[in-house]
């Protein structure tokens, strides 16, 4: 039979008498009931005003020869309360903010929630703003998370499956997914692989994007996102959303490539705008990609085919530029790209005179003084600023990389090597898959019906099925129509 | 796999076309060449440079002006080398747009020149070709035109607006050309190009600045050739008619008199038909759609029965325009530029063949030519009445 005041001094041992460990012990007629609680995840409150007083309440209704411990599980004001009969359980349970209450010879102990709140209120999102639609966004709370999205959905086949994940860290994941739409063995095989995982920590989703993937791409094959909304839309679609503890970014998976071309707003807005918007964005995606391998590949190798006109405009323009038109464009995309990376890190109250500097000086002087070529400040204005319409972060530095895979084939090949890269970027994406569904679905391999929400879009009563690549149990949307 | 990715940088630097790699403002941009015959029998090529930069520092704006360079030499190819020698940038012929001749060049045949430039893989083969008429092609080349911004451009930008709204000259590309030499029965022309007024004051800045420029070059006769020899000139009434006969024009402009008064016909619809019946009879009918673009005194034209008169005048007139040019052409010259042999030659090849030889000289000005001309006056422009009928 073990004593409290022994385990109090064992759990002190276990945590090296850190400061913030705090504990009670209460006399009651005789038998000595341990409180124990961290100060820094618990909120010191709740713990007084409900735990102790309840203790106090206990003791004041019962007599000496009474279950003490068994009153007071019976009359402990709290909502959650789970019984741990493991000692090595008790460290989880104190990180996470619970309070352990122990009995003198009992077995087994109390843990009861008394988390402090440690996560901010839930903001607006700030990596995906949308002009609108729900602006609510993911935080760092594990159960915000998940009650922003149950209350969205609030069908009872909407499952989380929790996976504790880290030895160290012991972050609680979750598996989101409607049950009679998503994909079971896609759920199963995302299980598999997260209690493969064996580290010490993981602290955000990216950390366990990074074990899914089963082959090498700098596009990203999961997307990740703050937006509940977008979360569920996904779900519904029938997919399977991944929750990480402490993280406000959730990732959703399958994905194909199309899916980073759109946004949660896509169903909110008209349709016939939507499709324009995303044409846009598909041009876009051309243009950052091969501008200024085309800019290379024309004033260097293939002059032929440019207009006469402008011709002579590039010849003139490029007069007295001392470096080669392959460095003066790499130049030019890495000031671009330093120029970004300072932008996101540095305080938000520095923005203005980096943008002094980095649009007059660098800009502006840089021509005037002859370093560089007008026209190649025009190509990477109009391949950055066509960059930057991705809200995905990974699917702007995969662009980023193929950018510079073309531009090298550019400088040594001309417009045959654009070409051939160009194939072997088509090849390269057709090769990848998420979890059994082809990266460049719906298009390689071609499903009409999902055609509806691909590149345009249909009106919502026009669109009956979900996405056909994904392997739904459930496949119709929208019913009272027959898919003709 | 370390292995492999190291041979394919190695093939990267040893197989790529590094040969052919040039960075644009290396290149002298030749648009415009003229080729000349020099008094000691040499040729002289010119070459008009598109991309030199002005002296000042002010290459912003993208301002370029021309430069010519010439060289003479027993071949072209020797001239070529000496214009070579003489710039410093290398010469890049992808955008040539003009090709001048000068007249003696056109004389002794074409086809003596014709090789080089279709041999070179670097030019598009899609350039106009031009004859210089009483000046030297250099000349040609050396005038800068106020209104184009790339004075490499004006005389490119002078045909394509002439061939458009005009159709006077008889605009043709270099290797279709060359394609109407060789081919049989079909004798070419070219538009001929001259200059008006001094040509030293034409070849400075100071032409730009004024306000009505003291030279220009002026287009609208037609050379006319017989295989790829040169034979003689025609003005801008018969380059028209050769060009309606040879159902190849965009803009039929027509003045004629009606009751003394003029009246100029525009159409853009003319469609012309050839019918041959054999090798002395064949029928061409001209058809056309159009509206009067001028009408000068007091003409009824509101009343169809007018109108009707004026159609049969106007057919009456252009038969006439048209007859006249065929003459010219049959007996003067001797040149088929309509290109009957041809299509007698794809209906009667075998007999073609016995004929070929005499074709020019004894068959084709023999050849009795029926023009049947159809012209409807569709509507009268912007105005329905003439100002002279609304005085009365």
């Amino acid at each position: 039979m073990t004593k409290a005041k022994l385990i109090i001094e064992k759990v002190k041992k276990l945590y090296g008498n850190s400061s913030d460990l705090q504990t009670r012990i209460i006399d009651v007629h005789g038998t000595d009931i341990g409180v124990l609680f961290m100060e820094s995840s618990s909120s010191s409150e709740t713990v007084s005003k409900f735990i102790i007083k309840s203790i106090d309440y206990v003791a004041k209704n019962t007599n000496k020869l009474s279950n003490i411990y068994n009153h007071l599980k019976n009359n402990i004001f709290n909502s959650q309360l789970t019984t741990v009969t493991n000692f090595s359980d008790f460290p989880y349970y104190l990180s996470s903010g619970f309070t352990i209450i122990i009995a003198d010879d009992v077995n087994e102990a109390m843990a009861l929630e008394t988390r402090a709140t440690l996560d901010r209120g839930v903001t607006e999102s700030t990596s995906e703003p949308i002009l609108r639609g729900p602006k609510d966004s993911f935080t760092e709370s594990n159960s915000k998370n998940l009650g922003l999205i149950r209350k969205r959905i609030k069908d009872h086949n909407l499952w989380f499956d929790e996976v504790k994940v880290g030895a160290r860290t012991k972050s609680k994941v979750n598996i989101a997914y409607i049950k009679d739409i998503a994909d079971t063995n896609c759920v199963e095989a995302i299980k598999q692989v997260l209690e493969k995982i064996d580290i010490d920590g993981i602290l955000d989703g990216g950390n366990l994007r990074e074990y899914m993937l089963n082959k090498k791409s700098v596009f990203p094959q999961i997307l990740s996102t703050e937006r509940p909304d977008l979360a569920c839309q996904s779900l519904l679609d029938g997919k399977i959303v991944i929750l990480v503890e402490n993280s406000p970014f959730v990732l959703i998976l399958p994905n194909v490539f199309i899916d980073f071309i759109h946004t949660s707003e896509d169903q909110y807005q008209k349709p016939f705008s939507i499709s324009f918007t995303r044409i846009l964005k598909v041009i876009a995606l051309i243009i950052t990609l091969f501008t200024p391998a085309i800019y290379i590949a024309i004033t260097t190798f293939d002059q032929t085919v440019v207009p006469d006109e402008l011709l002579i405009s590039l010849a003139v323009q490029r007069e007295g530029v001392p470096f080669p038109t392959f460095f003066e464009v790499i130049l030019l995309m890495a000031i671009f790209e330093i120029l970004r990376e300072s932008d996101v890190r540095s305080p938000a109250n520095m923005g203005a005179s980096m943008s002094i500097v980095g649009a007059l000086i660098l800009g502006q002087a840089a021509v005037d003084a002859g370093i560089v070529s007008p026209i190649a400040v025009i190509v990477i204005a109009i391949t950055s600023i066509c960059s930057l319409i991705f809200t995905d972060v990974d699917f702007m530095n995969g662009i980023r990389s193929w950018r510079f895979i073309f531009i090298l084939s550019a400088t040594f090949f001309g417009l045959i090597g654009v070409v051939a890269t160009g194939l072997m970027l088509v090849l390269k994406l057709s090769s990848l898959d998420s979890f059994g569904v082809p990266f460049l679905a719906p298009f390689s391999p071609l499903i009409h019906s999902s055609q509806k929400d691909a590149v345009v879009r249909y009106p919502l009563p026009r669109i009956f099925k979900r996405p056909e690549y994904l392997q739904n149990k459930d496949k119709t949307k929208q019913g009272g129509h027959n898919e003709k | 796999m370390k292995n492999k990715i190291i041979l394919l940088l190695a093939l990267i630097f040893l197989i790529t076309g590094c040969g052919n790699y040039r960075e644009i403002n290396d290149l002298a941009i030749v648009t415009s060449i003229a080729i000349d015959k020099a008094d000691d029998g040499k040729y002289e090529l010119s070459y008009l440079i598109a991309n030199s930069p002005k002296s000042q520092t002010s290459n912003k704006e993208g301002e370029a002006t021309t430069t010519i360079y010439s060289g003479k030499g027993e071949t072209l190819n020797e001239a070529t080398n000496v214009i070579d020698r003489k710039t410093p940038k290398s010469l890049y012929y992808g955008h040539i747009n003009v090709v001048v001749i000068s007249e003696e060049i056109a004389q002794e045949g074409f086809l003596k020149i014709a090789d080089w430039l279709l041999r070179n893989p670097e030019t598009r083969k899609q350039f106009y070709l031009l004859q210089s008429k009483e000046k030297t092609a250099k000349t040609i080349l050396k005038i800068v035109e106020p209104l184009e911004s790339f004075p490499s451009q004006s005389i490119a930008s002078l045909i394509e607006s002439n061939s458009t709204f005009e159709s006077l000259t008889s605009n043709i590309k270099y290797s279709p050309f060359v394609e109407r030499i060789l081919s049989k029965g079909f004798d070419p022309t070219l538009p001929a190009v001259t200059v008006v007024g001094s040509e030293k004051k034409g070849s400075t800045e100071k032409n730009l600045e004024k306000t009505e420029p003291a030279t220009y070059l002026k287009l609208n006769d037609a050379a006319i050739f017989i295989k790829d020899k040169f034979v003689g000139y025609v003005g801008e009434k018969d380059s028209q008619a050769i060009s309606v006969l040879n159902d190849n024009i965009s803009e039929f402009k027509f003045s004629f008199k009606y009751d003394n008064h003029d009246v100029v016909f525009i159409s853009n619809d003319v469609n012309t038909k050839t019918d041959i019946k054999d090798f002395n009879h064949i029928n061409i009918k001209v058809k056309g759609q159009g509206y009067l673009s001028e009408v000068n005194g007091k003409i009824d034209i509101e009343k169809t029965k007018v109108v009707k008169k004026m159609e049969k005048k106007l057919e009456k007139e252009t038969k006439k325009a048209f007859e006249k040019t065929l003459k010219k052409m049959q007996e003067k010259y001797h040149a088929d530029v309509f290109g009957f042999g041809n299509k007698l030659y794809g209906i009667y090849p075998q007999k073609w063949n016995q004929i070929e030889k005499k074709w020019n000289r004894d068959y084709f000005p023999k050849l009795k030519v029926n023009i049947k001309t159809d012209f409807q006056i569709a509507s009268s422009g912007s105005l329905n009445r003439t100002i002279g009928e609304v005085l009365k």
